[in-house]
């Protein structure tokens, strides 16, 4: 559905992109992941035809950006990363305007902006002036813009950024309805985001695509073997001896929090032992771990299997501490290994 | 098409929805009609001898009419294009199916349209005067194809003004200088002595344009300039939107 081969964008001396090629099939969800300032924002842009590549190419459904670009264009639905509106307008008129500037037929834009209006859930504020809607509406009004036309690809750059959590919730699962029809690109630098609604992802530094794959591939990438993290009360003293002596248990090691981390633990659980284990995937030793923990008398609190998450692959790749927004981290226990399960939490 | 139209109609609308097109109407009418009843007083006054052709002196011959002018096409002109770069919805704008020129002269047709409702109240005056006397269509008509062929050329440059830069104040005052020199390029018609030079100030002369507009004469050159001008504006505020995605 979109191609793009050696996309490099040059501001004069400073290079923003360098050399990017990806394809995007028919119906698939690709995520653009990046820290801020990675390039992200300047390959969509090169995408949706608003920059014109330094070098390289882009065709989308066939139809190349530089020579066809209103065809190309037509094919392509784009909410930018700042939702600019016109202010002074009213939600169905700017949708009005939209469909008109998108080549809409009269009768095509009157049965598809009430469904727009309707999938996008602003039917209480389609009469109201565009500049007294707060920025989760705006950005719902900028979705209903991309989506109006009908287009086979979705761009959407940064779609929750500057959104409360109920906003962000709500945003996300109308992306991943949309997702359901069409083919869609999403760039953030959201972590739970990309795991929560792409199938597939590349990860973008300094200008640069340096991974790329399945979100499962990724975690793969960046971790062979499987941990397992313990936390058990009435421990006896050779604990780590005994765990370490199992089938199939690689290593076993007793772990320590820091501080704050034991501030948000409970009193027992702060007297608890906590050991991590390290296995072959060939066997899962959980079994075996909770029956000795009988026969020795301990007291099992807590067994996590700790998964590599997408934020484990990208500081490994790109060397930086991945932005995660604050009301994740709030709803987040100490344990960051535990993201995935825990912003399932917070999406539904 | 359907994008030029598509920004026309946005563009016309956003006028109305402003204050600023009020403001401008209500001053552009005072200055008017205070002109035109100190002609009438004038022609009414036995002692003044009344004048040949009081047309001339409603269109261009004051110097009201052409401050009108080069205040009110920089106000109408200069959020255009300016106010899309500022906000950053000429993203949404560009990435639409639509042409840097369907953009350009959707906008410019609706500043020309929002430009002419300005001058449609002045109608009112011919009324005023055909009640009392016999009107005189000939200058009339060619009085309004000037007000309306040097509107197009200034309202073209005001919006290559409003291309070249983010802040509407620096658009108008662009193209308040850009007009002032259109206007009084000829001033220094004396200074010359070159025959060519003193020819070409000649032709590009908006003072003596008007006032042969007021007198019943359509020169086809003028307008040949005012279509040409206007075009070679409109290119190049294409261009320069053009232009802005490759730096």
């Amino acid at each position: 559905m979109i191609e793009a081969q050696g996309l490099t964008r040059r501001y004069g001396e400073f290079t923003a992109v360098e050399g990017i090629s990806f394809s995007v099939a028919d119906g698939e969800i690709l995520g653009i992941l990046g820290p801020n300032g990675a390039g992200k924002t300047t390959t969509i842009r090169m995408i949706t035809g608003f920059l014109p590549p330094s070098s390289g190419r882009v065709t989308v459904n066939g139809h190349d950006l530089f020579h066809e670009p209103i065809k190309a264009r037509r094919e392509i639905g784009y909410l930018p990363e700042t939702v600019a509106l016109y202010g002074e307008m009213r939600v169905s008129e700017y949708l009005a305007y939209r469909a008109q500037l998108e080549g809409m037929s009269r009768g095509d834009a009157r049965a598809a902006i009430p469904r727009t209006i309707d999938s996008c859930l602003l039917g209480d504020v389609s009469h109201q002036i565009i500049s007294t809607l707060s920025k989760g509406y705006r950005q719902r009004v900028g979705l209903a813009a991309a989506i109006l036309h009908g287009p086979r690809v979705l761009v959407l750059d940064e779609p929750t950024v500057g959104l409360d959590p109920k906003q962000i919730i709500a945003i996300r699962e109308l992306i991943r309805d949309l997702g359901q029809k069409r083919t869609l690109m999403i760039s953030t630098h959201i972590l739970p985001e990309v795991e929560q609604l792409c199938r597939r992802v590349l990860i973008i530094d300094r200008g640069r695509l340096i991974a790329e794959g399945t979100p499962t591939e990724l975690r793969e990438q960046a971790q062979g073997s499987s941990i397992l993290r313990l936390t058990v009360k009435n421990a006896t003293p050779d604990i780590v001896d005994i765990l370490a002596r199992l089938e199939g248990i690689e290593s076993a090691t007793e772990r320590s929090e820091n501080d704050q981390q034991i501030a948000e633990l409970s009193p027992e659980e702060r007297a608890a032992t906590r050991v991590e284990l390290g296995y072959s995937q060939a066997i899962d030793p959980r079994e075996t771990v909770f029956r000795t923990a009988v026969e020795q008398g301990w007291v099992l609190l807590e067994m996590v299997e700790k998964k590599a998450s997408l934020e484990d692959v990208f500081v490994r790749l790109t060397g930086q501490e991945a932005d995660t927004p604050a009301d994740v981290q709030a709803n987040m226990p100490a344990e960051p290994t535990t993201i995935e399960t825990d912003s399932e939490e917070v999406a539904s | 098409m359907s994008g030029l139209l598509a920004v026309f109609n946005r563009e016309l609308r956003a006028y109305f929805y402003s204050p600023m097109a009020y403001v401008i109407l209500t001053f552009f009418l005072i200055v008017n009609g205070w002109v035109f009843s100190l002609i009438v007083s004038h022609l009414n006054d036995p002692r003044a001898g009344g004048l040949a052709t009081p047309l001339k002196f409603f269109f261009g011959e004051t110097i009201f009419f052409w401050l009108v002018l080069l205040f009110i096409t920089p106000v109408l002109t200069m959020r255009l294009i300016s106010e899309e770069l500022r906000s950053g919805s000429i993203e949404a704008l560009m990435t639409a199916p639509v042409s840097e020129a369907q953009v350009v002269l959707g906008k410019y047709f609706a500043a020309l349209g929002f430009y002419i409702f300005l001058w449609l109240p002045t109608l009112a005056y011919v009324v005023i005067v055909g009640r009392s006397s016999e009107v005189d269509w000939g200058p009339i008509i060619s009085g309004y194809i000037g007000i309306v062929g040097i509107g197009a050329v200034f309202i073209a440059a005001g919006i290559f003004a409003s291309a070249t830069t983010k802040s509407q104040i620096v658009a108008a005052l662009i193209s308040f200088a850009i007009l002032i020199l259109l206007w009084a390029i000829a001033f220094i018609d004396s200074l010359v002595t070159n025959e060519t030079v003193k020819n070409i100030l000649a032709y590009i002369d908006l003072m003596t344009h008007m006032s042969e507009f007021g007198k019943g004469v359509v020169d086809t050159r003028r307008l040949v300039y005012y279509v040409t001008t206007s075009a070679l504006f409109l290119f190049l505020t294409s261009r320069s939107l053009e232009a802005k995605k490759w730096r």
